[in-house]
């Protein structure tokens, strides 16, 4: 139905949480990509075969990732009247007991996490606790949601609707405040204030620049010619960074209605969203939203009877890192080659199409409607003087707990990774935390106490990005991951400039060399000098900051790469070349395990003597060592 | 918007004017300050791609590098450009593309003018043998000037081409040999053998036309439609080879001079040879 005035919205609002309001029980189960890859997909079946057996009418529905990746897949379970329950790791076996302590209003202990207590509606600041009766002893025993170590000192803003409703699903998403913040912005304010908000509220780009947000909606506004488009860059392509996929599997209308209000400030008709092509269950999702925003007239013409027209189309990415930059996300938009050009004069003067152009990140549009709804104040209130609001990281690599985490900016790297994330795995010992991607840099261990926002991040090297946080524990060789992010980049730079193309492959050729025990001493001024030349240089920020990993690395970690050089030894034990395995003749007892496991007959020696490796033949496959039922063969 | 009227701004303490929307490459050239570039021709769209052009424009106590040849500056921009800062990078530029192309004499020259020293980049893996830079004039002559987008990149990084649709043989290829005369490294090549001009690094061959007078084959014939359509040239004329056409247009007008020229010796004229012998 078409939703022409706001009283109309709000009685599907009242309508759908009546409907909500938990007269029966609800299954969620968590079917964004990272579930669906840990098998959330059985599980889901699982659940509704054993739901489809008992008497109770039950609802089984989808619901996106709540950033606990690592529990995946997630089940929650809503007990009418009581409590919501959320269930980990959950198998397809588990189903009949999850379904029948659902119907008997208790829990399925075995595989319970934690207990949500409240549900917060947080467009409306709303915390409406679960009536809690007659919770049983086992429920009661459970822990609750915000005493939970990987939730209580997070602050989900940005992934206010994600694992809590059923992204299919409009209805669910108006029930949470959606689309009031776009008929607030629509109809009871002009343009210029919903700017003067955005800029209040201290909002910055969330892609990885860090740009005002609201400085960029008023320039767009103000350059002249017509027409001028709204974009929404979709296209994360940061090796180990999910924020913006989690955001659309799982809340895609929250991007809509940021661009609708981000349309109606600029004067812009037409919006496009370049998402990417990798992302399938994402583009799927936004379809749909799409298809069902335009049926409810959210999008089209006249939204809310306010005059506004606008609508949104969808662009695929093809696979190109570079596409992220704004300018070559603009050619391609175009259906040119997406390269970049040089930003001389601004896209939101001359974008897509030379026209007036502003583009912002998935988390920046779907943070707009939250700061409509609560006020700029609100959330200027959270976060540092100069990054305000909170960013979402996906913490990856070694961390204990890896998955989405939503936090308020200016919380120290340690909450993130000790606190949130658990540290690293068990008997290791954390090294550096790896931010921004593969333009950002690695932070040592001893700096964790940095406050997470834009400025100390680039204080020390790094940056902020787009969030992604990587993990790295003792057994990371620092000079490898500069040479993995350095190859990286090298294959994704477009050719364009010289400094970024030939910049970035002899980059990784003096570190592949050193990687393999060939670094001479004069390698280490010559990465500093092909830094300098790529970072004042390249013409996109992609060359600009590909150095960042080197760079970084060298600053914290130089003694690593003097002893890749000078003593042709990896201090981690990672670089194949320079490891030594040698076996122990005193310890060995000559029974011929190793040599049945080496794959590359480098071992020998006869029965019951002690035996030893040819090095010109040994792979470093490592696999001798735990064969070996002496422990005699060890790793120099 | 940026630059509706012209704009005051220094080039190394000299005051200049810049028309709108004028670059600083362009009024640096008008002014005889040099500055070198590789990927830049004045006939073509700038692309700002081989980074040799940067300058130091400064502001306040602010500073950063552009390339001159895209930048068009703002009021009162000071424009440096020959620091250390633009040496250092232009240095490096060259020495990278040393490094891809050793054996290509311009980028030798500039080498030698900005120091780099030779042999720290030596590549390790078959990269060096390459005289093509990559700056895309042959490829924006052929979209920009010639109109006929024959050619273009493939792939991405040091893996990038300059090359033909699926490396075969391009049927929009006339031959003009426009991409051929703007190479800077004379990276690119063509030849003429009997009645075919092959384009040596394209797998293109194109006809040749012969002329109708000496029976020579000197321009591809599709060239020759492409000019007569663009140019309206006479009919005459179209088919004969510039030597033949320079020979036939002496004739005619030596016929002509022979009839005027008794005339006009007995009524004391000038002969107006310019606009009539030719026509």
């Amino acid at each position: 139905m078409m939703h022409k005035c706001p009283e109309q919205l709000a009685a599907v609002r009242k309508r759908a949480r009546a409907r909500q309001n938990h007269a029966r029980p609800r299954i969620l189960v968590g079917a964004a990509t990272c579930g669906l890859a840990s098998g959330a997909g059985p599980v889901l079946e699982a659940l509704r075969a054993a739901a489809a057996t008992g008497a109770e009418e039950m609802e089984i529905t989808e619901t996106g990732c709540n950033g606990a990746c690592y529990l995946e897949p997630i089940v929650e379970a809503v007990l009418p009247g009581k409590t919501r329950v959320m269930y980990g790791h959950v198998k397809p076996g588990d189903a009949p007991m999850i379904i029948q302590a659902t119907v008997n209003g208790t829990v399925y202990e075995e595989r319970a996490l934690c207990r949500v207590d409240a549900d917060e509606i947080l467009l409306e600041d709303v915390v409406a606790p679960y009536r809690r009766n007659g919770l049983d002893a086992a429920l009661e025993r459970i822990v609750a949601r915000d005493a939970h170590p990987f939730f209580r000192s997070q602050r989900h803003i940005a992934m206010r609707n994600c694992g809590v409703i059923d992204p299919a699903s409009l209805e669910e998403y108006v029930a949470r405040g959606g689309y009031a913040g776009a008929a607030k912005a629509l109809l009871e304010m002009r343009p210029e204030s919903i700017i003067e908000a955005i800029k209040r509220s201290g909002l910055r780009g969330r892609g990885g620049g860090g740009f005002p947000t609201g400085r960029k909606w008023e320039a767009c506004r103000k350059a002249p010619g017509e027409p001028k488009y709204v974009i929404c860059n979709a296209d994360e392509g940061d090796p180990g960074a999910y924020m913006d996929r989690a955001i659309i599997e799982g809340d895609p209308h929250s991007i809509i209605e940021g661009m609708i209000i981000g349309s109606y400030a600029i004067g812009a008709h037409l919006g496009y969203i370049y998402v990417r092509q990798e992302y399938p269950l994402a583009v799927r999702r936004l379809r749909l939203a799409l298809q069902q925003a335009e049926e409810a007239g959210f999008l089209g013409t006249d939204i809310f009877g306010s005059g506004h027209e606008f609508t949104i189309q969808i662009n695929r990415g093809a696979g190109a890192f570079v596409c992220g930059e704004s300018t070559a996300l603009m050619a391609s938009l175009e259906g040119r080659v997406g390269e970049p050009r040089a930003k001389y004069i601004h896209t939101v003067e001359f974008g897509l199409w030379n026209k007036p152009s502003c583009l912002n990140n998935v988390e920046t549009w779907n943070n707009v409607p939250a700061i409509i709804q609560r006020g700029a104040d609100w959330y200027a209130g959270i976060g540092t003087t100069g990054s305000k609001g909170t960013k979402v990281f996906s913490l990856v690599g070694s961390a204990k707990r890896a998955g989405l985490v939503e936090v308020p900016m200016g919380v120290s790297l340690r909450e993130v990774v000790e606190e949130i994330g658990g540290g690293v795995t068990e008997g290791r010992t954390l090294k550096a935390i790896q931010t921004g991607g593969p333009s950002g840099g690695c932070i040592p261990a001893t700096l964790l106490d940095v406050p997470v926002d834009y400025e100390s991040l680039g204080a020390l090297g790094s940056m902020m990005g787009s969030g992604g946080l990587v993990v790295m524990d003792n057994r990371t060789c620092m000079v490898d991951v500069a040479r993995y992010f350095t190859a990286f980049l090298k294959e994704e730079s477009c050719g364009k400039c010289v400094p970024c193309r030939e910049g970035s492959a002899h980059m990784l050729d003096v570190l592949t060399r050193i990687c393999e025990g060939a670094g001479r001493a004069e390698d280490i001024p010559l990465l500093e000098e092909l830094s300098v030349v790529m970072t004042d240089g390249s013409l996109c920020a992609l060359g600009g900051s590909a150095p960042n990993p080197v760079l970084s690395t060298l600053k914290y970690f130089r003694n690593e790469y003097q002893a890749h050089i000078d003593e042709h030894r990896c201090p981690a034990g990672v670089c194949k070349a320079l490891l030594t395995y040698r076996i122990v003749a005193e310890d060995c007892s000559g029974c011929d395990a190793c040599v049945d496991a080496c794959p590359s007959g480098a071992i020998s020696g006869d029965y019951s003597e002690a035996h030893v490796i040819d090095e010109s033949l040994c792979a470093r496959c490592g696999l001798c060592v735990p064969a070996c039922p002496q422990g005699a063969i060890i790793l120099q | 918007m940026h630059q509706m009227n012209p704009v005051n701004f220094s080039i190394n303490g000299r005051p200049m004017r810049a028309a709108p929307g004028e670059t600083v490459l362009s009024v640096a050239r008008r002014n005889d300050i040099p500055i070198p570039t590789l990927c830049h021709h004045e006939a073509l769209t700038s692309q700002g791609s081989c980074r040799l052009c940067v300058v130091e424009v400064s502001w306040g106590d602010r500073s950063k590098l552009v390339t001159s040849c895209i930048y068009t500056p703002y009021e009162e921009d000071r424009i440096e450009t020959d620091t250390p800062r633009v040496r250092t990078l232009r240095r490096l530029v060259i020495e990278l593309l040393l490094a891809r192309c050793p054996n290509v004499d311009v980028l030798q020259r500039l080498g030698w003018e900005y120091g780099v020293k030779p042999g720290r980049l030596a590549p390790e893996d078959g990269r060096g043998k390459e005289r093509c830079i990559l700056c895309g004039l042959c490829v924006r002559v052929c979209d920009e000037v010639v109109g006929q987008h024959a050619i273009g990149y493939e792939g991405r990084g040091v893996e990038r081409r300059i090359t033909t649709p699926f490396n075969d043989h391009a049927a929009a290829c006339i031959g003009c040999g426009a991409c051929v005369y703007v190479c800077p490294t004379s990276a690119l090549h063509y030849e003429d053998v009997e009645n075919v001009r092959i384009m040596k690094e394209f797998q293109t061959r194109v006809e040749l036309a012969q002329c109708r007078q000496c029976g020579r084959r000197y321009a591809p014939a599709v060239l020759i439609e492409k000019v007569t359509r663009c140019a309206q040239t006479k009919e005459d004329d179209r088919h004969l080879c510039p030597a033949c056409r320079r020979r036939t247009f002496a004739e005619r007008m030596s016929a002509w001079m022979q009839k005027q020229l008794p005339d006009a010796r007995a009524n004391g004229d000038r002969l107006d040879v310019t606009t009539r012998a030719g026509g």
